[in-house]
C-alpha cells in the first residue's frame, strides 16, 4: 500500500470511529494546509496548529523533512473532532509526513495527492528557505500561497531579495509583516506630518524593523534611515525621534497572526513592494 | 485618513471607524439594554470598532445612579457578552458610560439629558454626534422624536434608531413617519429589524449573488415553492400587554417574515447599496398579491409540553384575557406577481410554543422530470430542497438524492451541511453589534426604509380586515406541537406538505 492510500485509510477509518459516538460529525475544511517543518521547527508547529485548527478546519500537512536519516516516506494520519456547540463536531485532519533522504527533496509527488480538490493550498514554510533547494521550487508549484516569518530567518535583509525572487511563481505573505499592521495603522494616522520623514527608529525584531523601514521607503517614495534596537516585540518607535503612541490594536497569538494570514488569499502589491525596499 | 490622499493608509485593511459619538439610549433601563445593546458595544469595544471618542448616555425613569447604572451594565455584559469578561475593556466603555433618571417627555427631564450631552461632548470629544437608541414603547416614540427634533445641534449628525414595531398598521405607520420625517430625513432614520443583522441573513445575499450557480435555477422555472418558518418554543414570557395588541402577525410577520421573504424574492440589486438593496426589497413587497381567506389560517396555542415540562395556554398567560382571540401562530400562502416568481408559491409560517425555535428558508426545487428508477427508489426520493438556516446552527443545507451503496437502486435524501460554526470559527457576531456599528456608520443597508415598511403593513391590514368578520375557535393547536391542522391543510390542497422536521 503506497504512503498515499495508508494516510487515505487511517483517516477513513478514523472518521468511521469518531461518527461511533453518535454525535454528527462534518468535514467542513476551507483550505488545506501544508506545513514545512524541519525537526527543530516540529513542537513549535505543533503548538501553533493547537491554536489554530479550531479557528480554521482544514486538512493540515506536516512535511518533516530528514534528509540524511534513511529512505522513503513514513506517514501518520489523525482526525481531531472540535465540539462547535450545537451538539455538532467538526473534523480536522492532520497528517504528518517524515521525508526521509531523498525524498525530503521530492515533497510534491506525496503532497499533490493529499490535497482537498477545489480548496486553496497554503504552505507555511517554518524557518528560513533553502531558496535553490527542489523542494521549495516544488511546493510553489504545488500551493497557492507561501507562509513565512521572515523574523525566523538570519541573514536579513539579503534574504528578502531571494523572497522576493519568489513573488511571480506564488502569492508570498510574511507573518512578520502582519505582526507590523498595528504600527502601521499607528504610523498611517500621522499622515500628512509623516510624509517628509527621515528617520525611523524601532525596538523589536529586525524583520519588523526592516518591513517598517521598506513600507514608508515604497510609499512615501522617499529614503528613509532605520536605527534598529532588538527586542522579541515592537515596543517602540520613533519618527524623527518623535515616540508614536503604541497601537490600540492587542497584539495577536501566533495562531492567530497564521490564521489571519489565511484569509487571504491576493497577491499584497504593498507588502512586495515593501520586501523589495528594504535594502536588500 | 482619507485613503485617496494618504498612501500609508492603502492596503492596511482597515474598517472604516466610526465618527466619534455619543449613543443615546431612551428605556436604558429595560431588558434590551441589558441583554442586547450594552452586551454589543462590549463586542464592538473588544474589537477595537467603536470610536476612540466615544460615550454611551442611558436615559429612562427608573431611579439609579450613573455608579449603579454601570455596575448593573458590568453584571449584563458577564452574564449575556459573548467574549471573555476583559476589565481593560469593560473599564474603556464604562468610562464613557452616563445615566440620567428623568422622564424626557417633560421639559426638565429634557433638559437634563441636554446638559449631560453637552457635558459628554466637553469632556469625551463626541462632537456634538447622537445616535438615538428609542428603546422604549411604540406609544412614546412621537413624544421622544419631537424632543429630538427640537434640540437637534447645530453641529454633528444625528440620528435616531428606531425598534420595533414602527406603527400598529399603515395608518398609524404613516402617521409615526410624518412625526418622524418632521425632524429626521429618512437617511437619519434606522428602523431596526435584528434580522436583517443577522449573519445568515447576510449570506443570503452572498448565497444568491456570489454564487453563480444559484441565480440561474432562482425562479420558477425551477423552484417549486418556498416555506419560510419562524418558529419559537417559548411562549410569551410575561409581555401579555403587548403581545394582546399585536399577535404574531404584527410580531414577526409584518417584520421578521416579510423582510426575509423580500430578501429570498428580490432581484439582484446592482450594488450592496442602501438604496440598491431596499429599492429592490421594495419591488417584491409591493409584487406581492394579497392572500384571500382560503390562504390564511391563524392559530391559538392550547396546553401542551414543551421540552417534558407542561406549559399552560396562551389564555392562561397571565395578563392574557381569558377568551382572547389574538393569534399565536400564523400561516400564510402568498404570491409575488413578477416575473422571477408568477405562480410559484411562498408559504409563510411564525407561531410561539411550537416544538422547537427554528427559522429556516426552504427553497423547494421541482422534481427531476423522469426518474429512471422511481419505482424502486420508493418514498427515498424526494425533491432537492436548499435550506437557509437562520437560526440555530446558522448555515446552509443541500438535500439531494443519494443512492443507498449496494445492491440495487435505493435513493436516500442525504444533507450537505455548511454551518458557519464549522466552517468559520470566528464567533459569528450578534445581529445588534452590526446593527449599531452600521448606524454609526449611517449605513443603512441592513434597517429597512419608510416605504417598506408602509407596504408590509398594507398587507397586514388586508389580512387582519378579512379577520374582523369571523370567530375562530381558539385554541387550535397544542403547545410544543407543529400548529393547527389548518395550516397543514393549506399546504395539502396545493399538493405540498410543511418540510419535515
Amino acid at each position: 500500500m503506497g504512503v498515499v492510500a495508508e494516510v487515505e485509510r487511517k483517516l477513513a477509518q478514523q472518521r468511521c470511529r469518531q461518527e461511533d459516538d453518535g454525535v454528527p460529525e462534518l468535514r467542513a475544511s476551507t483550505i488545506t494546509d501544508v506545513v514545512w517543518a524541519p525537526p527543530r521547527w516540529l513542537p513549535q508547529a505543533r503548538r501553533v496548529l493547537a491554536g489554530l485548527a479550531e479557528r480554521n478546519p482544514a486538512r493540515t500537512i506536516f512535511l518533516v523533512p530528514l534528509p540524511g536519516r534513511g529512505t522513503g516516506v513514513e506517514a501518520d494520519a489523525v482526525v481531531y473532532d472540535f465540539e462547535i456547540g450545537d451538539g455538532r463536531e467538526v473534523l480536522s485532519e492532520v497528517i504528518e509526513l517524515r521525508l526521509r533522504g531523498e525524498a525530503a527533496r521530492h515533497p510534491a509527488s506525496v503532497v499533490l495527492p493529499l490535497l482537498i480538490s477545489d480548496l486553496p493550498a497554503f504552505c507555511r514554510w517554518r524557518g528560513r528557505p533553502d531558496w535553490d533547494g527542489s523542494a521549495l521550487q516544488e511546493i510553489v508549484e504545488v500551493c497557492d500561497r507561501l507562509v513565512v516569518d521572515s523574523s525566523e530567518w538570519r541573514g536579513l535583509p539579503a534574504a528578502y531579495g531571494e523572497l522576493a525572487g519568489l513573488f511571480e511563481g506564488i502569492v508570498v505573505s510574511d507573518i512578520a509583516w502582519r505582526r507590523t499592521l498595528p504600527w502601521r495603522v499607528a504610523l498611517a494616522d500621522r499622515w500628512p506630518q509623516i510624509r517628509k520623514v527621515d528617520r525611523l527608529a524601532v525596538e523589536g525584531p529586525r524583520a519588523d524593523a526592516l518591513l517598517l523601514t521598506g513600507w514608508l521607503r515604497s510609499r512615501l517614495r522617499r529614503d528613509v534611515a532605520l536605527t534598529h534596537r532588538s527586542a522579541a516585540t515592537i515596543s517602540r518607535v520613533r519618527v524623527d525621534g518623535d515616540t508614536v503612541a503604541p497601537p490600540r490594536q492587542r497584539s495577536l497569538s501566533d495562531s492567530g497572526l497564521l490564521s489571519a494570514e489565511l484569509d487571504t488569499l491576493t497577491r499584497d502589491p504593498v507588502y512586495e513592494a515593501a520586501v523589495r525596499s528594504t535594502g536588500a | 485618513m482619507p485613503a485617496a490622499t494618504n498612501p500609508l493608509a492603502q492596503g492596511l485593511g482597515v474598517r472604516r471607524q466610526p465618527d466619534p459619538c455619543a449613543l443615546v439610549v431612551f428605556g436604558a433601563s429595560g431588558d434590551l439594554t441589558k441583554r442586547k445593546l450594552v452586551p454589543a458595544l462590549y463586542a464592538l469595544a473588544y474589537r477595537g470598532l467603536l470610536p476612540e471618542r466615544f460615550a454611551v448616555v442611558g436615559v429612562a425613569r427608573t431611579e439609579q445612579a450613573t455608579r449603579q447604572f454601570v455596575s448593573r451594565m458590568r453584571t449584563a455584559v458577564k452574564e449575556f457578552a459573548r467574549d471573555p469578561f476583559r476589565t481593560d475593556v469593560f473599564e474603556t466603555l464604562a468610562e464613557g458610560m452616563h445615566y440620567v433618571a428623568t422622564d424626557f417627555a417633560a421639559d426638565a427631564g429634557e433638559d437634563l439629558v441636554g446638559k449631560t450631552l453637552d457635558d459628554v461632548d466637553a469632556k469625551r470629544g463626541t462632537a456634538g454626534n447622537r445616535l438615538h437608541y428609542l428603546a422604549v414603547p411604540p406609544q412614546a416614540f412621537p413624544v421622544v422624536v419631537r424632543k429630538l427634533g427640537e434640540r437637534r445641534e447645530r453641529e454633528g449628525w444625528a440620528r435616531v434608531i428606531i425598534e420595533k414595531p414602527f406603527g400598529d398598521d399603515l395608518a398609524s405607520a404613516r402617521e409615526l413617519s410624518a412625526a418622524v420625517r418632521r425632524w429626521f430625513a429618512e437617511d437619519e432614520v434606522f428602523r431596526i429589524d435584528h434580522y436583517l443583522g443577522k449573519e445568515t441573513v447576510q449570506n443570503l445575499m452572498a448565497l444568491r449573488f456570489a454564487n453563480g450557480i444559484f441565480e440561474p435555477i432562482w425562479n420558477r422555472q425551477l423552484v417549486d415553492h418556498v416555506q419560510i418558518t419562524v418558529a419559537e418554543s417559548i411562549g410569551i414570557e410575561g409581555r401579555a400587554g403587548y403581545y394582546e395588541r399585536a399577535g404574531v402577525i404584527r410580531d414577526i410577520f409584518q417584520n421578521h417574515l416579510l423582510q426575509l421573504l423580500a430578501l429570498t424574492a428580490m432581484e439582484p440589486p446592482i450594488d450592496f447599496s442602501a438604496d440598491a438593496v431596499r429599492n429592490e426589497k421594495v419591488k417584491v413587497l409591493r409584487a406581492m398579491r394579497t392572500p384571500g381567506p382560503a390562504s390564511v389560517v391563524r392559530g391559538q396555542y392550547g396546553r401542551g409540553w414543551i421540552e417534558g415540562e407542561p406549559v399552560v395556554a396562551y389564555r392562561e398567560e397571565p395578563g392574557v384575557d381569558p377568551r382572547s382571540l389574538t393569534e399565536t401562530y400564523l400561516a400564510v400562502k402568498l404570491h409575488i406577481d413578477n416575473w422571477r416568481w408568477a405562480d410559484t408559491p411562498f408559504y409563510l409560517r411564525a407561531g410561539k410554543r411550537l416544538a422547537r425555535r427554528e427559522t429556516t428558508i426552504a427553497i423547494q426545487f421541482k422534481r427531476a422530470p423522469h426518474p429512471p428508477f422511481e419505482e424502486i427508489a420508493g418514498d427515498g426520493l424526494r425533491p432537492n430542497v436548499l435550506l437557509v438556516h437562520v437560526q440555530p446552527d446558522e448555515g446552509v443545507s443541500l438535500a439531494i438524492g443519494a443512492k443507498v451503496p449496494g445492491a440495487g437502486m435505493s435513493i436516500r435524501t442525504v444533507h450537505m451541511d455548511f454551518l458557519y460554526g464549522g466552517a468559520f470559527r470566528e464567533g459569528v457576531p450578534e445581529a445588534y453589534e452590526r446593527l449599531i456599528l452600521d448606524a454609526m456608520l449611517g449605513d443603512a443597508t441592513l434597517f429597512t426604509r419608510e416605504d417598506e415598511v408602509e407596504e408590509q403593513w398594507k398587507l397586514v391590514d388586508a389580512i387582519v380586515g378579512a379577520w374582523s368578520r369571523d370567530q375562530p375557535t381558539f385554541p387550535d393547536y397544542a403547545a410544543g406541537g407543529w400548529g393547527p391542522a389548518k395550516a397543514d391543510d393549506l399546504l395539502h390542497r396545493d399538493g405540498r406538505s410543511w418540510r419535515r422536521h
